[in-house]
């Protein structure tokens, strides 16, 4: 049972893409998160530096045209806003007392600083604070929250980890979801793959579904069990075939033999019939290894140009008289310098089968011709005859190993003719058919086109 | 004349020993490769009959060994496969002639008797004499007794086989062979249809009949 695949969809490839993935998105989203962070932190701070900058100048303004008292109530004036309030104020004198403001005295200092303030309410708060010199040795300490850009930076926190564990957790829900889809669909296909192993040569994989590249793999997939069965098939006939056809001369052998046991003196008529019936059954291997050998491929790297013209016309040459004893009509329509890629003898062997059996299998006076010419750049072959033909029914079946006519089941052959010429056509990439002629029975070899693209 | 069998099957190299030794031959038999090259590069045979698949080194390797050893004896293979690729790796390996198993008797004794004879008629004898009967092979002329016979190439080429083999048997099968180049067996009377049409022209009306049929066996042209 192919049922490894059968588990749970956590260990499915979609799950594990899916985890991947939610990963992916949160390491992106941390340094998204520390990014934005640095950007803000930079910002708040360049506006908090510029305020208290600004302020310093203001209040420095005030100072200088209104005095002391001028000063206190510009921040007065500030400080009446409340809870508004932006900035905190210290003012001290050159011995350090404090002039005015709520600061703690520590952050009388001059310059750029940090410092922390108890608030009425105990909690403490980080603040920058800004020191300005006056004229007359007074400091002027300017100091502002640093709360908003803190709250920022905490709430962007909050929502970045929310996100990502949201995306993380949708991400493993989908690939969870996405891996039970996919192992149903794929189960499918593998109870299938089990039943084929069981033994069901007719069973097919089912379409996965998904997108066209899993469809046209399964499709694929169902081609080759097709070739393979149609192959296994094809090899259980032939070997049942074999052993049929063989019977019949083996039987009459042993018959002769038996004969031969009982005359005295042995008669030399006998001797040659037995030997026919052995030469008979030698002629059946000797066909049908050369199918196998030519179905296997074999041969095909010893491949040259042939000049399927010269080797047609000694072929007709040799059986035009042939044809004429046993009054045939042979003629032949052979195109000259028809060159094809392939193997002279195998191609001789071809090219005599189709002949000798349009004049073995047709009657006396039957025209038989033989023609050679170019079509859409590729070689053709045809030899037709104007004899009694064959059935459409039985035209695929005749290049079957063994396969025979009934009109012809009491001429003399292996039954195998065809059935190399078939072999031999395959080995040659060459496309065989049987055209549909008014009158009588045609083979055509169609040739690959030796040079494409001229 | 003296030929060398190698064949590691017993009981047809029994068969083929009796077969050659009642035509006449003297033969030494051997059944491993390693044995005919030893008995081989002597040099003293007429014709070598090698079975190829011999287990160890076989009649392919054989062969080979002693063509480079600079053997030049006519060679037979004898064989049990019948692809073509057998055949051209034979001819490769240096032999003369091939013959697929099995066999008939006279097959394998006309064979070896066109083998033995090879040499004497070279391709550069360029007419062919049979009592009256001539073949001129460059302008590609046959006369008898004067008289001017006008043939077919392919008949021509068939006397001319057989006039380079007169007085041998040659089969069917070496005629199909070597004039038409069919190493298959064909199931119409190919070799008949023209051997009748060649009477015919060459024997009919000349008084004596030079082509004989040597029955079971193939054909003789005897002078």
């Amino acid at each position: 049972m192919a049922d490894a695949l059968r588990s749970a969809p956590i260990r499915s490839a979609a799950f594990r893409f899916a985890l991947l993935l939610g990963l992916v998105f949160a390491v992106g989203a941390a340094a998204l998160l520390l990014v934005v962070q640095q950007q803000i932190d930079g910002y708040a701070r360049e506006a908090t530096d510029g305020g208290l900058r600004a302020e310093a100048a203001i209040l420095k303004g005030e100072y200088a045209q209104l005095g002391l008292s001028g000063l206190t109530d510009a921040m007065d004036r500030r400080r009446e806003l409340g809870e508004e309030a932006q900035f905190r104020y210290l003012l001290s004198d050159a011995a350090g007392r404090r002039l005015y403001g709520d600061l703690p005295g520590e952050a009388a200092r001059p310059g750029w600083n940090t410092i922390e303030v108890i608030e009425e309410n105990a909690t403490s708060e980080t603040m920058t604070s800004l020191g300005t010199r006056l004229p007359d040795g007074l400091l002027l300490v300017i100091a502002t929250d640093n709360f908003d850009v803190r709250n920022m930076r905490d709430r962007l926190l909050r929502f970045t980890l929310l996100s990502g564990v949201g995306i993380a957790l949708f991400a493993v829900l989908g690939g969870y979801l996405t891996g039970r889809l996919f192992l149903r669909r794929l189960d499918r296909v593998n109870l299938a793959v089990d039943r084929i192993i069981e033994g069901d040569r007719s069973e097919r994989l089912p379409m996965i579904g998904f997108g066209p590249e899993f469809d046209a793999l399964a499709r694929n997939l169902n081609r080759m069990l097709d070739r393979n069965t149609a192959a296994m098939e094809a090899l259980r006939q032939v070997s049942t075939d074999i052993a049929h056809d063989l019977r019949t001369p083996l039987t009459r052998l042993h018959q002769r033999l038996e004969q031969m046991r009982e005359s005295e003196p042995i008669d030399p008529a006998m001797v040659d019939e037995a030997l026919g019936q052995t030469d008979e059954i030698l002629a059946t291997f000797q066909a049908l290894l050369r199918i196998g050998t030519a179905e296997g491929g074999v041969g095909r790297q010893r491949f040259r140009s042939v000049d399927l013209s010269e080797l047609m016309d000694r072929i007709h040459l040799a059986y035009e008289p042939v044809a004429e004893d046993a009054e045939h009509g042979l003629t032949a329509d052979h195109q000259a310098g028809v060159v094809v890629n392939g193997d002279p003898e195998l191609l001789a062997q071809l090219l005599t089968n189709l002949i000798e059996n349009a004049i073995v299998h047709t009657p006396l006076g039957t025209r038989i011709v033989s023609r050679l010419y170019h079509r859409d750049g590729r070689p053709i072959v045809e030899i037709s005859d104007d004899g009694p033909g064959v059935p459409v029914h039985e035209r695929e079946k005749i290049f079957r190993r063994f396969y025979r006519l009934d009109v012809s089941r009491s001429t003399k052959g292996t039954g195998l003719g065809l059935a190399l010429v078939a072999a031999i056509a395959a080995l040659h990439r060459a496309e065989l058919d049987t055209p549909d002629e008014r009158t009588g029975f045609s083979v055509r070899l169609t040739f690959p086109d030796l040079y494409p693209g001229q | 004349m003296k030929i060398l069998l190698l064949e590691d099957d017993e009981a047809t190299r029994a068969h083929l020993e009796r077969l050659l030794r009642a035509a006449g031959h003297v033969v030494d038999a051997c059944a491993t490769g390693q044995d005919a090259i030893f008995l081989g590069s002597s040099g003293d045979y007429a014709v070598l009959i090698l079975d190829r698949m011999v287990p160890g080194l076989n009649g392919l390797g054989a062969l080979k060994a002693l063509r480079a050893a600079g053997v030049r004896t006519p060679a037979l293979f004898l064989t049990a496969m019948t692809g073509i690729e057998d055949r051209v790796e034979g001819l490769e390996a240096g032999a003369d002639d091939y013959l697929a198993k099995p066999f008939a008797a006279s097959e394998l004794l006309a064979r070896v008797n066109a083998l033995a004879r090879r040499p004497p008629i070279a391709e550069t004898v360029t007419t062919l004499q049979v009592a009256d009967l001539t073949l001129n092979r460059i302008k590609r002329t046959v006369t008898r007794g004067g008289t001017r016979i006008d043939l077919q190439a392919q008949e021509l080429k068939l006397l001319e086989y057989l006039m380079l083999h007169a007085g041998e048997v040659v089969t069917r099968t070496m005629l199909l062979e070597n004039v038409w180049s069919f190493h298959f067996d064909p199931r119409t009377n190919v070799i008949e249809s023209h051997m009748s049409r060649l009477r015919a022209k060459v024997d009919r009306g000349f008084g004596q009949e030079l082509i004989q049929t040597v029955r079971g066996a193939g054909y003789r042209l005897d002078g």
